[in-house]
């Protein structure tokens, strides 16, 4: 049966929401190791030049035996520093393995798995979900929640609550007006930078001329030129425009109107940057650009959504007391269907489950989405019976609910409407 | 099962990197050369004279090289293993683009918000869900005033005023927004008083403790009877089942309130308002009496046994507390994400194929591509039209013909012929005015 066939679990598919959390641990190692290795490779040459420097300066008397333990103390402060970074990336190192292991343990559970009727499952896909919600958090910023959130359901593991946090600091900083973090951030990561072309530091920099040029002060301005000589004007080939107009930027002051320096010098381009920075954070990490919750969502709201959801004679009313028409014994059937009114489908019915997407949480969320495409016909019930108002549902329901209202035998009762008819008076329907 | 087995190794090789050489073999290895430097410097330091210096300083050399070679080995190694586990990643685990380009949710923030906060409190996650509240709030704090949708909806306002004409092509959609947060605003505390008072009867429910449950069915029982449900009885009935076992069971004081006699005075005192609609289940609970010595082989043991009773009243207790408050009684949040990961490859790979054409062939209120969905995730019937293949909406709904086919209205106007159709599915004829309009 086709239903079966949507139950099974495609391992090869189901994890793509899942990506970032092997792949970060990786991206993450390979950093880790690389804030170490250029000091590394910087430190060891140093060292091996200045003994091989001092040997000869000896040999040749140029050095006295002052110098040269001079320079080992300060071969040994180098060392030091050296063992320090070393030891901290190590440590680091395990902690990425360790979490890898979790994650891995956690995937793992998921293999096992067959069908997403395996009651199981539930539990591994509350876990995704609650993956998700600090991903969310996260990157809108919301880090406190994301912790607490991470820290009571025991997954700190699962996600990366440290590596976000520490890309919203710099962000954070940016919309406050600072760019050295972010220039710190960037020297760190300047090979990597580059290699994927981001404009990151060249508009940090022109944020730094374009900050000493509102001061107005002359001695600033000429820090500005001689700021735009070092970091701007080299980059004359890639950026063309920007180039010139920070040149332009000389002739006007911040109270300008004339475009492009007025934008230039407004406010908002601190918010550019952050968002720029943070774009530049997750691509160097690999990571994708929306939330994951973003794309789960969108996919799975029009999953769900049907032309009933938001249906606008069956418009969700819950908070609305439902009327007692338990009581009504009227068996006149109404003319229309359309004129039956009142509860929607999914949330007065007996034994249905309330629809998601019917439901307040989602309601207006979904709205903006497309409902899903059916080839054919999926019925919740089976042996339709169309009663005199127009509406359909199963026998056996229909039964069930008569016999819980404690109607005599050979009445039913609409489910929705309580309208009460005789059974004789219900019509069988065929989907074919 | 080859994608379960490409998973499975993956794992098994990333649980292996456990084994792998790591950074700290390169930290311990440091040392060595800290510990030659040091050693030439205390020896230099020692003598103070040229020869001796020039003679350490010299001989230092190789083994300043060898040191400064293991490290750079270690470093190599713990490398060469990070390697390794991108590489396994890259072959069993491939990195798929996300479809992120048109991020449709990034204009309705707010809502997702609120629909998080909600799942916080249903969750009974009460701290959290405050901490949420709180960090929006003082991250969107440009109203001040109450309600927690208000600077969500304020936020909507600032993001992105053109988005709500191309929401769903009406400015509609966005007053229906502004509406639904002023009627069924989130009220964050009452929402979470409720849901404290849901926890707080779903943990005496599990502690076997009915009362409480019994209570807050009789207050709502106008509303329970207006949905058909029983809930007031069901506890009702398994409290008497539970009396009726007596102290040895149910662990409560052995005196006349307990045991048979204590059922009796329950059942004296609280049935009778159910007589009406479950006259037949009252009658066999009592004559279960006569039976009390050997009930395990009576005709009743069935209502008897309460192995699962307190973990099912439980159920749908919950189910029907979140009913009358207008919520499922899953997380909806829960639910669309699941249902999202499901359906997320048919999306991609609809993306891949149409990203060469550019072309679309359904109406802009349906997806292209189908997306199915488990059993268990289906809420409400759905009616594809066996002739024309389309699914029935508002615009174009069902329709029963006098032989109780069903086909969409704009089928049956095709079919028409002045006023008369012929089934296409069996021999008969009908009119079209004798064609009904239904609701499934």
């Amino acid at each position: 049966m086709a239903d079966l066939e949507a139950a099974k679990i495609n391992h090869d598919n189901h994890l793509l929401l899942d990506q970032p959390c092997l792949r970060l641990p990786y991206e993450l190692l390979r950093k880790n190791f690389r804030s170490v290795h250029y000091p590394f490779e910087w430190d060891s040459t140093s060292v091996k030049n200045v003994v091989k420097d001092t040997a000869n300066g000896l040999i040749s008397g140029k050095t006295s035996p002052e110098d040269a333990v001079k320079s080992l103390d300060q071969m040994l402060v180098k060392m030091r520093g050296l063992k320090r970074k070393l030891t901290a990336a190590a440590e680091e190192e395990d902690r990425l393995y360790r979490q890898m292991d979790s994650r891995v343990a956690h995937l793992r559970e998921l293999a096992d798995l067959n069908t997403v009727d395996d009651v199981r499952y539930e539990a591994w896909s509350r876990q995704r979900l609650d993956r998700l919600l600090v991903d969310y958090m996260l990157r809108h910023g919301y880090d406190s929640s994301a912790t607490a959130l991470a820290d009571e359901r025991g997954m700190r593991d699962l996600v990366d609550v440290d590596t976000f946090v520490a890309m919203s600091k710099i962000r954070k900083s940016l919309e406050g007006g600072s760019v050295q973090e972010a220039l710190n951030w960037c020297n760190e990561n300047k090979k990597e930078l580059r290699k994927m072309q981001s404009n990151l530091e060249f508009m940090l920099r022109c944020q730094q001329y374009i900050e000493m040029m509102r001061t107005g002060s002359q001695t600033k301005m000429l820090e500005a030129i001689n700021h735009a000589k070092k970091h701007i004007t080299p980059f004359n080939d890639i950026y063309p425009v920007e180039v010139s107009n920070m040149a332009g930027l000389l002739a006007y002051r911040p109270d300008t109107v004339l475009e492009p320096y007025a934008s230039l010098y407004s406010a908002s381009r601190w918010q550019k940057l952050a968002e720029t920075f943070a774009e530049a954070h997750l691509k160097l990490l690999n990571l994708p650009m929306t939330p994951l919750l973003h794309i789960a969502l969108s996919s799975g709201l029009s999953a769900l959504k049907t032309p009933a959801c938001h249906s606008t004679q069956l418009q969700v009313q819950p908070e609305q007391p439902q009327p007692a028409n338990g009581t009504t014994t009227s068996s006149t059937p109404t003319p229309t269907a359309t004129a039956a009114p009142h509860h929607h489908h999914g949330t007065a019915s007996l034994t249905t489950r309330v629809c998601p997407i019917c439901s307040t949480e989602l309601n207006a969320l979904a709205r903006s989405v497309r409902y899903a495409h059916h080839g054919k016909s999926r019925l919740l019930e089976h042996d339709l019976v169309l009663l005199p108002n127009g509406r359909i549902y199963g026998k056996a329901r229909l039964d069930e609910y008569a016999a819980k209202s404690g109607l005599p035998a050979g009445q039913v009762r609409d489910l929705v409407t309580g309208e009460v008819f005789g059974g004789d008076e219900g019509r069988k329907v065929f989907v074919t | 099962m080859e994608a379960k087995q490409k998973l499975e190794s993956l794992l098994d090789e990333l649980s292996k990197a456990n084994k792998l050489p790591r950074l700290s073999s390169a930290a311990h290895d440091v040392d060595k050369v800290i510990d030659v430097l040091s050693e030439a410097r205390e020896l230099i330091a020692g003598a103070m004279d040229p020869h001796t210096a020039s003679l350490t300083m010299t001989m230092l050399q190789n083994p300043i090289k060898f040191a400064f070679g293991k490290v750079n080995d270690d470093l190599k190694a713990a490398s060469s293993a990070h390697k390794k586990v991108g590489r396994s990643l890259d072959k069993h685990f491939p990195l798929k683009q996300l479809p992120t380009d048109k991020d449709s949710m990034d204009d309705h923030l707010p809502l997702i918000n609120r629909a998080i906060a909600m799942h916080l409190l249903r969750e009974g996650q009460f701290a959290v869900a405050s901490t949420f509240i709180n960090e929006v709030q003082t991250k969107h704090p440009r109203a001040p005033s109450a309600g927690f949708d208000e600077p969500m909806d304020e936020d909507e306002d600032e993001e992105d005023d053109e988005d709500h004409t191309d929401a769903d092509g009406s400015p509609a959609a966005h007053d229906d927004d502004d509406d639904d947060c002023d009627l069924s605003s989130l009220h964050s505390q009452e929402l979470q008083d409720k849901f404290a008072e849901m926890y707080t009867i779903l943990q005496q429910l599990k502690a076997q403790n009915l009362l409480p449950a019994i209570e807050w069915a009789r207050s709502n029982s106008a509303e329970l009877e207006a949905r058909g449900s029983n809930l007031e009885f069901e506890l009702s009935k398994l409290q008497y089942v539970w009396l009726f076992k007596g102290p040895a069971v149910n662990n409560l004081p052995d005196d006349q309130h307990n045991g048979r006699s204590g059922a009796l005075a329950y059942a004296r005192q609280h049935f009778g308002r159910f007589q009406a609609r479950h006259l037949r289940e009252i009658q066999q609970l009592a004559s279960a009496m006569v039976f009390a010595p050997n009930l395990p082989a009576s005709p009743y043991h069935q209502t008897f046994a309460i192995s699962t009773a307190f973990a099912d009243v439980a159920a749908s207790f919950t189910r029907e507390f979140c009913s009358l408050l207008g919520l499922s009684a899953e997380s909806p949040l829960y639910l669309a994400v699941t249902a999202g990961a499901l359906a997320l490859p048919r999306l991609m790979k609809y993306m891949l194929a149409t990203r060469s054409k550019g072309t679309e062939w359904t109406t802009a209120q349906e997806l292209p591509f189908e997306t199915p969905l488990p059993e268990s995730m289906l809420f409400h019937s759905i009616f594809v039209c066996p002739v024309s293949k389309e699914q029935t909406t508002e615009d174009n709904p069902p329709m029963v013909i006098p032989c109780g086919h069903m086909l969409a209205r704009e089928t049956l106007q095709k079919l028409c012929k002045g006023s008369r159709f012929k089934c296409p599915y069996c021999p008969s004829e009908g009119l079209m005015r004798d064609a009904r309009r239904v609701v499934l």
